[in-house]
């Protein structure tokens, strides 16, 4: 099953910065959401086990994802391929940063899910994502202005 | 807009034309019906109430569709109504339940029967989402014989005391108000409608049933009246004509019934076309095998066949709301409108029923997005008039008066 997300959103840092934390796997590391064995790979990637929980069933895909900087400090992309829980999910994202002090950010992802969750067929998983994808974005949005006004982060 | 909403929407403006405010009214429903879509899911796995439903159709000034719009809704016709519901029932029969109880059965009861004074006490409410209506009819020992109902009614000062239990009320535990009925205590007469608060202290929920075999997403409760006390300009309709009341209910109830499960069928249709032509086995798409497409055939053909049947009871009962005075049109759309739910609820059940084998094992799962509706849809052949019931008043419509069952 195909899925398609778009969005966008600002956040309150310089673009270079953004692109900077964006683009670094100890970063990301440090800001996915429910994320479990973390282990840094090198300088593009990183593993982690990611905790989906839906309704009250929840389940664990062990995930390798790949930061590429394709345009720095405007363009980059992340592919995130992984297995669990009778599942197997395939993510190709990118996003693209504009703006000076503050940075404005669009992106786009497309998921290739097949196994038992692309069985909850796309509207309910469009939804989960929709859900989801705020989310992770919300906290590394967070992560970074944190980063930013020097708090640590987590 | 979702696909087959669209085109559903599509032809019915074409053919017999939608105005801006309705199709305005229709892109709400679409909106809310993809916002409820995760909630509904996570309450029904959870085998629970979704309080997100009467939030979220508050949130898109949905919860008076059908009222008029001097008394705050949105004024819709029976065919926007049922095209609402269509996309409602989308996503299952609990928001229908929801939906169709609080104003079919209630809101649209209030208007049809209520006093001007009643009207403009209750409708506002209701239609701005501040009141949720239910409509209190069934008894432990009174189905679809409303003749035994054994609830009563006693006259007190200015108003009246109601005692007795009523049984499987949808939106039962949630419900600020219920459209209920009663036989005088004293008996001479037949059952009188009546508003009930349910702050009053001689009502209390005895039970949500929650062991249900479906429709989890929905309240279902077990209501007693112990000397509930009920003022006299509460009292919905004549004294007396209770049955009246109740009948013009069920015929909107029943359109909005045959509505949900339309949109049953459109919801099992698409997520059988996804799974047919996402999953592989023996080597090729399952939609690429035959038996698979025959299941196909049934759900597209039995969704076309429903939709313009409600349709045709819908337009049969705007008819009627312009000439009230005009019985036989009020027959033609009672007539139609249990032909309407009858196909409607049998067809969505099969439909569902074939959505689930084409899921194989997973269709078994209430996680997959079928099984709820095989689950749910077996319920909308009972409440509201079993299929009995509906396939009584259906013969004797075609054979004459002198075949009405229970002469």
């Amino acid at each position: 099953m195909q899925l398609h997300l778009d969005g966008s959103d600002t956040i309150g840092a310089p673009r270079e910065r953004v692109y900077a934390l964006l683009t670094d796997p100890s970063f990301l590391a440090r800001s996915l959401p429910d994320a479990e064995d973390v282990k840094v790979l090198d300088a593009s990637s990183l593993e982690a086990k990611l905790k989906l929980r839906v309704a009250i069933v929840s389940s664990s895909i062990k995930m390798k994802m790949t930061v590429n900087k394709d345009e720095p400090p405007v363009k980059a992309s992340l592919l995130a391929e992984g297995a669990g829980s009778g599942s197997n999910l395939k993510i190709s994202s990118v996003f693209t940063l504009a703006g000076d002090e503050k940075t404005s950010m669009s992106w786009s992802a497309d998921a290739e899910i097949t196994g038992v969750m692309a069985g909850l067929g796309s509207s309910l998983l469009k939804g989960f994502a929709t859900k989801k994808v705020a989310e992770i974005f919300g906290d590394i949005t967070k992560a970074v202005e944190n980063s930013e006004k020097g708090t640590t982060i987590k | 807009m979702e696909q087959l909403f669209q085109s559903a929407v599509d032809e019915v403006s074409r053919l017999l034309g939608l105005e801006e405010k309705e199709l305005a009214i229709l892109g709400d429903a679409d909106a809310a019906a993809s916002e409820l879509v995760v909630s509904e899911f996570e309450k029904y796995v959870e085998r629970k109430y979704n309080p997100e439903v009467p939030v979220v159709l508050k949130k898109h000034n949905l919860m008076g569709v059908p009222i008029k719009e001097e008394y705050g809704g949105r004024g819709a016709r029976q065919l926007v109504q049922a095209l609402f519901l269509e996309r409602m029932g989308q996503t299952g029969m609990g928001v229908i339940t929801f939906a169709d109880v609080h104003q079919c059965l209630g809101s649209l009861t209030i208007q049809d029967w209520g006093t001007e004074e009643q009207k403009q006490r209750y409708l506002p409410r209701a239609a701005k989402g501040d009141a949720v209506l239910a409509y209190a009819l069934t008894e432990p020992e009174a189905g679809s014989d409303p003749g035994s109902l054994k609830a009563t009614y006693t006259k007190e000062g200015n108003g009246f005391r109601l005692s007795g239990s009523k049984y499987l009320i949808s939106n039962g535990s949630v419900a600020t108000n219920l459209v209920t009925f009663a036989y005088p205590k004293e008996g001479g007469k037949g059952p009188t409608a009546f508003i009930v608060d349910t702050k009053d202290k001689g009502y209390s929920v005895d039970m949500r049933l929650e062991e249900k075999i479906g429709l989890f997403t929905s309240d279902t409760s077990l209501l007693t009246y112990d000397g509930a006390f009920v003022s006299k300009d509460d009292m919905l309709g004549p004294e007396g004509k209770g049955f009246s009341v109740a009948y013009s209910a069920l015929l909107n109830g029943r359109i909005g019934i045959g509505s949900g499960c339309v949109g049953v069928m459109a919801d099992c249709l698409n997520q059988v076309k996804e799974r047919a032509t996402s999953r592989t086995q023996h080597g090729k798409q399952i939609g690429k095998h035959q038996l698979i497409q025959k299941h196909i055939a049934f759900i597209e053909s039995s969704l076309e066949a429903c939709r313009w049947l409600v349709y045709r009871a819908a337009i049969k009962k705007d008819e009627f709301e312009k000439d009230t005075k005009n019985i036989p049109l009020r027959n033609e759309a009672d007539r139609l409108s249990a032909v309407a739910k009858y196909m409607a609820s049998r067809c969505a059940f099969e439909s569902a029923d074939h959505a689930v084998q084409c899921f194989g094992g997973f269709g078994y799962s209430i996680m997959s997005p079928v099984a709820k509706h095989f689950l749910d849809t077996r319920v909308a052949r009972i409440y509201e008039g079993t299929d009995e019931i509906m396939e009584l008043k259906i013969a004797s419509s075609v054979l004459g008066k002198d075949f009405e069952a229970y002469k």
